[in-house]
């Protein structure tokens, strides 16, 4: 119960995007419709599955004072968690351009892409930071994966529709992006609070 | 660094070389353009003198970044292209981070995630991948300094409307702190959103108004950069998204 | 195209060189990071009573009026510890053991039994003033704060908090608002009763007259939930300390 209670708070209530707003850069650049924002959503949630237990176990075992060499090694967090994650991405994309190469089509241009999105280098530091166990650090990963792809479908079906809205011309695209995700995190503020392990 | 600049064969500081410079602050703006780097834009615009640290350390990382991946772009292997761009990256971060720890512990401690998150900033990792793995040290650095400036810029814009109009305030949080609007010292028994930030200021205009909560809320952050790129638009009417 | 031994042997160069640089930082700057954190969490002990000021005063400063400042580590009896039995229990190799330099947040997740609680007693003109370290959670994450009380043990002089992630504007005020940490001055944490009572952040505002209640910060009612939590469990825990105090005291008056 415990698990999924934290997948609902990293999904909804400590939402990435729309609490954290972290992972913006790709989240506004491939939201025009929602057939590409599906496909990054995916690699989004995959990618922060898997790198969230491997930098774990990085950093309890090889970094900590109490691990392999015995000293901080703390300074060099930020190097290993980045190149684990971007290793991990290309692991990613030659795994799915092999078996299958369907998905990679529709996928590939957008994997790259995930190495830069803060919410999977945030999602790491937030473990650290939030001292998760192993067992935490896999569903926080997965849910806090889980609550960016809701976001990026959301603002994906806005877009699509606000496009036959008679915006101010200037405001068209971007800009009317920008706010539309501003009244979104305002909206998700009211699920702020809530805590799971009391009954309503 | 550019009065410095030894004029040689190709000018160090040519008409090219400030275009690198001054397109980004403008109609090339990594932040209202090129939609890169935001995430940070939106945490550490809460108070002014944050966005300037923030900025400052982007600039650095931005411009270094550049330049050592020029250096090093004829020897860079193809195939760990992006790890070797990101260890780069990330070895200036970390840097900045140690650096900011010994000079100023207070800020370092507000800032940590987002200096961290700075590794994460497409501003520098678009960059280097489109500019300085094919071009000369110089003129990488230059790009990497105009592209830095003009995501500090628009930093330092949208920090100064949320300061002044939900704290009331500017440069809180730094020995400059001074009190810009509002009430100048909030009486007794107000409730507490009501510029309380500055107690001690100097003169103060619109005593009547009160402090404007929304601003300092992420969120508003998103509002101050939408309607910047609506005025944005608005005036250059050649950068309006058509789709 | 490059050798597959190529990139091997730039990936490893290139690693040696980071890691040597950033570990040379490191280490260099290392002295100056603890000095920092050290007058970092003064300047907090010290703002409990002097409030915003302390934000204003230089390093040297902060040494001075910490110079005279009594610390003592108390168990959960209230038995107040030697620095060298505090390095035992806690394995401190490079800390001396004092009151300033156990970790909180470590403290915080240890059984109540098992916990350590710092104490600085200050002589501010003439008085002392017993400030008291609380630790608890707020909406995000961690909130922690000092309370100092006046010689009564009772009347509260001052406080000052802190938060790890706080939502600016709402939360986070507790830190940012001055007007937040002055409001529970002079509020008593016993009731006429001499029960302990604490400090409730009274959501829609607290009665003037009321000696145990604070206003809340409208919009951040689980941070101010959380302060009130973390005072009435984190002052409970000094509770066996000042009882043999006040006992003391009573003996000395007679």
């Amino acid at each position: 119960m415990e698990t999924f209670n934290l997948f609902l708070k990293a999904a909804f209530i400590e939402n990435m995007v729309l609490a954290y707003f972290l992972g913006m850069c790709s989240y506004l650049a491939v939201s025009k419709t929602i057939k590409t924002a599906f496909g990054l959503g995916l690699a989004v949630i995959f990618v922060l599955g898997i790198t969230m237990p491997i930098n774990w176990v990085i950093n309890e075992y090889l970094l900590s004072d109490t691990g392999v060499f015995g000293t901080d090694l703390t300074f060099l967090r930020f190097i290993l968690f980045i190149a684990v994650i971007a290793s991990m991405v290309q692991l990613v994309e030659m795994a799915i351009e092999k078996f299958s190469p369907a998905l990679y089509n529709s996928l590939g241009i957008f994997l790259p892409l995930i190495t830069v999105n803060c919410a999977i280098l945030g999602g790491s530091l937030f473990m650290v930071s939030r001292e998760y166990n192993f067992g935490d650090s896999v569903v926080f990963g997965l849910g806090s994966g889980f609550g960016w792809f809701l976001a990026i479908i959301a603002i994906a079906a806005i877009r699509e529709k606000i496009r036959y809205s008679n915006v101010p011309p200037a405001l068209r695209g971007l800009g009317m992006a920008f706010i539309i995700t501003g009244l979104m995190g305002l909206a998700f503020m009211s699920l702020m609070g809530i805590d799971l392990t009391k009954p309503m | 660094m550019a009065e410095t600049a030894v004029v040689e064969k190709e000018p160090l500081f040519g008409k090219k070389e400030r275009k690198l410079l001054t397109d980004p602050l403008g109609d090339n703006n990594p932040i209202t353009i090129q939609v890169l780097g935001i995430c940070s834009a939106l945490a550490v615009t809460t108070l002014f003198f944050k966005a300037l640290v923030m900025s400052v350390a982007v600039v650095f990382v931005c411009a270094f970044a550049n330049l050592f991946t020029s250096l090093l772009r004829n020897y860079i292997p193809k195939q760990v292209r992006m790890i070797v761009q990101l260890v780069i990256i990330a070895t200036l971060v970390t840097i900045v981070e140690l650096v900011l720890k010994a000079l100023d512990y207070t800020v370092y401690k507000d800032l940590s995630v987002f200096i961290g998150l700075i590794i994460t900033n497409c501003i520098v990792m678009g960059r280097l991948e489109a500019f300085a793995l094919a071009n000369k040290p110089w003129r990488s650095f230059l790009d990497g300094l105009g592209n830095g400036l003009g995501y500090g810029l628009i930093l330092l814009i949208v920090a100064f409307l949320r300061e002044i109009f939900g704290k009331g305030t500017l440069f809180a949080g730094s020995p400059a702190e001074i009190k810009i609007i509002g009430a100048s010292i909030p009486s007794e028994g107000i409730i507490y959103k009501i510029n309380t930030a500055a107690e001690s200021g100097i003169g103060t205009w619109f005593s009547w108004y009160a402090n404007n909560n929304l601003m300092v809320l992420p969120a508003s952050a998103m509002f101050v950069i939408g309607v910047l790129i609506w005025i944005q638009r608005s005036w250059r009417k050649e950068l309006v998204d058509i789709s | 195209m490059h050798s597959t031994r190529y990139i091997y042997t730039f990936t490893v160069a290139m690693t040696v060189v980071v890691a040597l640089v950033l570990a040379g930082l490191f280490t260099f700057l290392k002295p100056i990071h603890k000095a920092n954190e050290a007058i970092f969490n003064k300047k907090a002990v010290l703002s409990s009573f002097m409030g915003t000021k302390a934000n204003d005063l230089s390093d040297e400063e902060v040494v001075t009026a910490f110079a005279d400042v009594k610390q003592y580590v108390l168990n959960y009896e209230g038995k107040p510890l030697s620095n060298d039995e505090v390095k035992d229990l806690r394995n401190y190799k490079e800390k001396d053991g004092k009151a300033e330099d156990l970790d909180l947040s470590k403290e915080k997740k240890k059984d109540d039994e098992d916990r350590l609680f710092p104490l600085y007693i200050k002589e501010v003109e003439g008085k002392q003033v017993y400030i008291t370290a609380v630790r608890g959670n707020g909406l995000w994450d961690e909130i922690w704060g000092y309370i100092a009380l006046a010689e009564d043990l009772n009347t509260i002089v001052g406080t000052s908090f802190d938060h790890k992630a706080e939502t600016p504007g709402l939360g986070a005020e507790i830190k940012d608002n001055p007007t937040f940490p002055n409001s529970f001055k002079g509020k008593q944490i016993f009731n006429s009763e001499g029960e302990f009572v604490s400090v409730l952040v009274k959501k829609g505002g607290a009665d003037k007259s009321d000696k145990h209640a604070v206003d809340a910060i409208s919009g951040a009612t689980v941070t101010c939930d959380g302060v009130t939590n973390m005072l009435e469990s984190g002052l409970q825990y000094y509770m066996p300390y000042f009882e043999t105090l006040k006992k003391d005291q009573l003996g000395l008056n007679k």
